[in-house]
């Protein structure tokens, strides 16, 4: 028979300048532990979120980076001519070939500067990435030095606001209009006429290929044909496949997470052992009262495991609203794979909440563990004795 | 005399205190029949409390025997002891020893938990026994609310509410005015004669003591009539 | 008995919960030394001998877009410019490895000593570098790290360029703040890839500290208006553009280290006034003997400050052994690897460790200060 929930609920309430700051202790650790692990999985879910399931990605095989990518005009040809290729309306086939490069831009809050992906790209390549909306100015038009800018890279870089310009490569580009990538990869680009781009950044070749094939069957065999064609040295994988990859840069965040995760929690268990250890000590005759009642010893264990838990399961929902404003700001750092701006939100699921109070639990458990069997060893008669 | 409930033959407890050893309780042997209000007096450190905590199975004797109701009492494993005063005995202290989170009902229905009884169940034998002691309307109330006096009925209620044969109490009147004591021992006396209950009960207060239908000594461990 | 002594004795009365709170110290204090050392490093990269006569000069669109290799003509004609190398990322992938554990550059052999002199190796190894096309020199962590050696063969893939490129290896250097990098020459790749006359990057070495500012201006001059226009910078500032790319991770760490900060005084302060309460009575008998409020307010000071002081030791002490012992490189999968713990570092984390001492100490002080005798005494009946 278990002791009853309220009894070890208004025990944690009744100790509550101590037990305030171990749930508040317990609190910062959770709070610190999911929002570092929430910035992982906002850069693994931009990445994880992008392109369309009917395209395929095409790039030099061996390349890791769409910038250090290269496909040529001769190659483009072939593989736009193929019958495999979706086309729209007009007849066009669904190719896109792309310029991707970086620019060294400053950053908006001065503190020096960082590279930004600029995508070259014709008007099939917009229609191929329905995820890219127009939230302000217009799209660019081909042929003229203009581009558009990710809302999310405009707040972080000088000069890309709609209506500014910047200077590049000795030229001067401006800004006509502002979209959103819908947290995909794209939120971290700047988008202009591949045409422009080429003759701009002094580039013979394309980066890379977006096509569409024609139905899930000449997806393919497209990817196969380029497999085995001795003429392409080329690598096609699906679009999502592709950018769902590129998540290697969360690792160190991970390894950040996971380091402090552990060390902050070593803390925590310190933290919940002081308060459990004093709160045993200081009802002791309380523990001798309910085994002269006739509780038993693993129902005493049972009750300061379950008060500790208690105490840590509140730790953990407070760290978890205590991360929970930052649901959603962006942030941004350079990915080591494309070596540029990556923006990405600090994404707090329902499942890493679950997770944050989880390990709150378990620190309580833990911490809780040995004042509890001390408690449970308690004599019955020395219980009575101290007064 | 009646049939006795508590049989007790050559029991002693020694004690180590260091390099010492301490005669608690030497060779005792003690009858206590049903329905007596036993009054156990004596100096401190004279082993009354000891023999009590025996007869009630919260300490074990060095040796000798100690039968209540026909259970060897001191033969019985931590968890059967537990289970065996939960139905059996009815414990009071001197520090009332409530539950400080606990209103008064809680802490009357607290033995009950470990029972088969509903909860239906509980809160009728819960309200009985507060009636018993005359507290049915300080039911809500927490510990620190209540008198000394009050405090210490709640805690008969508690050792009476599982109906155990028989009531051990500690010094039961020891942190109360004479007010509240007189109280007390009036619910217990009642207690004996209404509900029939075995009491034994230590104290070093003659007054006290006075309200029992049997007194006697433990002087140095050992009985003096 | 003295007083030191009776604070002693008191401090470890309860042994249990002592050692809890100096742990917990400890704990916070070697997360908050791992921290600060992060952040310095995010922040001031280790600075390698010879770094203040040494000038990059990358295309001003960015770092990944290439220079032509007339420029170089024109570098050298630069006064005050003492040596020029090419410095082209490869970025080859060795033994099907997911990703680039190393980093390999290809440059000028016979520049290897005059630009990058703190690379030590044995005179063998220059000879051959710059006596066999396909050599290579190794940094002495990779070696080590692929138990290759002098004489070796290793072929690499490139992410940037087709194909894949062998080398064997000339000499294993040590000495700059990274071993890890592969250098190799510039003309083997040119040759091997058909370069159309491009490289990476320049790094260049003047003559004196004087020099630096004219010669980077001058660089930057000499290709305004060009097909390639330049940014030449210092190595200091080359290196703190990296930093400026990494951008919020930075700010990230130093509110981490805030938190951590912030928590481990509540915890401390919590645990430390929970242990003089409990104690309420002695000090409440210490004030009926005659001894006064500052008297015990020293009692409580003393025992908070050598819990502190204790926990610091254990938690500077321990990072500061295995930051310096420990292989770092290994620890932080290659992200770091100096980590030095500085006195600086160990200072402020000292100086925690005392604030700390003050600040749990003051919640008690004042109870203690509040409470009369008899109360003092009452309290634990």
């Amino acid at each position: 028979m278990a002791l009853p929930l309220t009894y070890n609920f208004r025990n944690v309430l009744v100790r509550w300048r101590a037990t305030l700051a171990t749930i508040l202790g317990i609190g910062l650790v959770v709070a610190v532990f999911v929002l570092v692990q929430s910035l992982a999985i906002g850069l693994e879910k931009s990445a994880g979120n992008t392109g369309d399931p009917r395209n395929l990605m095409i790039v030099r095989k061996g390349s890791t980076a769409e910038s250090t990518s290269q496909v040529s005009l001769a190659q483009f040809q072939i593989i736009r001519y193929w019958e495999l290729i979706a086309h729209d309306a007009a007849g066009t086939p669904l190719v896109s070939a792309d310029v991707v490069t970086l620019i060294s831009q400053p950053r908006r809050d001065g503190r020096g500067e960082a590279n930004v992906s600029v995508r070259g790209l014709t008007p099939v390549g917009m229609t191929l990435r329905p995820q890219v909306k127009l939230l302000t100015g217009r799209w660019f038009i081909p042929g003229k030095r203009e581009l558009i800018v990710s809302r999310k890279i405009a707040r972080r870089f000088a000069g890309f606001q709609v209506g500014e310009s910047f200077r590049t490569a000795g030229n001067t580009l401006s800004v006509v209009g502002e979209f959103d990538g819908s947290n995909s990869a794209f939120d971290s680009e700047l988008w202009m006429d591949a045409d422009e781009a080429r003759s701009l950044f002094d580039r013979q070749n394309y980066s890379s290929l977006l096509v569409r094939a024609a139905n899930p069957e000449a997806s393919r065999e497209i990817i196969n044909r380029i497999e085995s064609d001795k003429r392409l040295p080329l690598l096609a994988e699906p679009e999502v496949k592709y950018y769902g990859d590129q998540t290697a840069t969360a690792l160190p965040i991970k390894i950040l997470g996971n380091f402090l995760a552990t060390a902050m929690s070593i803390g925590a268990v310190f933290a919940a052992m002081n308060t459990m250890y004093a709160s045993v000590g200081s009802r002791t005759r309380e523990i001798g009262t309910l085994r002269v009642l006739g509780f038993r010893r693993r129902t005493i264990l049972a009750g300061f495991i379950l008060e500790g838990a208690l105490l840590a399961a509140i730790g953990g929902i407070l760290g978890c609203l205590l991360a929970l404003p930052l649901h959603g700001v962006s942030t941004g750092t350079m990915s080591f794979n494309s070596f540029s701006e990556t923006v990405f939100e600090f994404r707090i699921t329902p499942w890493l909440a679950v997770k944050g109070i989880t390990f709150a639990i378990v620190v309580g458990v833990i911490g809780s563990l040995m004042p509890a069997i001390r408690a449970s060893r308690l004599p019955v008669i020395a219980a009575l004795k101290s007064l | 005399m009646a049939e006795p409930i508590v049989t007790i033959r050559e029991l002693s407890k020694v004690y180590q205190q260091g390099e010492i050893q301490v005669m608690a309780l030497d060779r005792i042997t003690l009858d206590i029949a049903a329905g007596e209000f036993l009054a156990l007096m004596g100096p401190s450190g004279s082993g009354k409390s000891t023999l009590l905590h025996i007869i009630a199975g919260v300490d074990r004797p060095t040796s000798g025997v100690c039968l209540v109701q026909g259970i060897e009492v001191t033969k019985l494993n931590e968890s059967q002891l537990a289970d065996w005063r939960n139905h059996n005995v009815g414990f009071i202290f001197q520090t009332f020893n409530l539950i400080p989170v606990l209103t008064a009902a809680e802490n009357v229905e607290l033995p009950l938990l470990l029972t088969r009884l509903n909860r239906a169940e509980r809160r009728k034998q819960v309200e009985t026994a507060l009636e018993v002691v005359g507290l049915s309307d300080r039911a809500k109330h927490l510990p620190r609310q209540l008198s000394g006096g009050q405090e210490q009925r709640v805690a008969i209620a508690r050792a009476l509410v599982t109906d155990p044969a028989l009531i051990v109490a500690d010094e039961p009147t020891g942190n109360l005015d004479s007010h509240s004591a007189q109280e007390v021992l009036g619910a217990l006396q009642a207690l004996r004669k209404d509900a029939g209950k075995t009491i034994i009960m230590v104290t070093h207060d003659p007054k006290a003591a006075a309200f029992g239908t049997r007194q006697i000594h433990l002087e140095k461990g050992e009985l003096s009539p | 008995m003295t007083t030191a002594s009776f604070i002693l004795k008191n401090a470890f009365r309860n042994k249990r919960r002592a050692l809890l709170s100096v742990s917990s110290v400890a704990v916070s204090l070697f997360l908050l030394v791992t921290l600060q050392v992060a952040l310095r490093e995010l922040t001031l990269p280790p600075q390698s001998a010879g770094a203040e006569l040494r000038v990059a000069v990358r295309n001003k669109i960015s770092l990944t877009n290439p220079l032509p290799v007339r420029q170089r003509k024109i570098i050298e004609k630069v006064p005050g410019v003492e040596a020029v190398t090419p410095f082209t990322w490869f970025g080859g992938k060795y033994k099907n490895e997911e990703g680039m554990s190393f980093a390999q550059f290809a440059m000028d052999a016979d520049k290897l000593q005059s630009v990058f002199g703190e690379a030590k190796m044995n005179v063998d190894g220059y000879e051959k570098f710059t006596a066999e096309k396909d050599a290579c020199v190794l940094g002495k962590i990779t070696a080590d790290k692929y138990h290759l050696k002098v004489g070796d063969r290793i072929t690499l893939d490139s992410t940037v360029y087709p194909g894949s490129l062998s080398f064997h290896i000339a000499g294993i250097y040590a000495g700059t703040p990274d071993d890890r990098n592969m250098l190799f020459r510039q003309d083997y790749l040119d040759e091997s890839i058909g370069l159309p006359g491009y490289v990476g990057m320049w790094w260049l070495k003047v003559r004196s500290a004087d020099d630096m500012v004219p010669v980077i201006q001058a660089i930057n001059a000499a290709f305004q208006n060009t097909a390639a226009e330049v940014r030449a910078e210092s190595e200091r500032n080359f290196q703190l553009g990296f930093i400026s790319m990494l951008g919020n991770i930075k700010t990230l760490i130093a509110s981490i280290s805030t938190v951590v900060v912030f928590t481990l005084v509540l915890v401390t302060a919590s645990t430390m006034s929970m242990a003089v309460r409990e104690r309420f009575r002695e000090l409440a008998i210490l004030k009926a003997l005659g001894f006064q409020r500052r008297e015990l307010f020293a009692f409580i000071l003393a025992e908070s400050f050598g819990l502190a002081g204790a926990g610091a030791i254990a938690g500077i002490g321990s990072a500061y052994l295995l930051y310096t012992f420990g292989d770092i490189g290994k620890m932080t999968a290659g992200i770091f690897v100096a980590f030095e713990v500085t006195p600086r570092i160990m200072g402020f984390a000292a100086l925690v460790a005392a604030l700390l001492g003050i600040a749990s100490a003051v919640a008690p002080a004042l109870s203690v200060a509040r409470m009369s005798v008899v109360g003092g005494l009452k309290t634990l009946d």
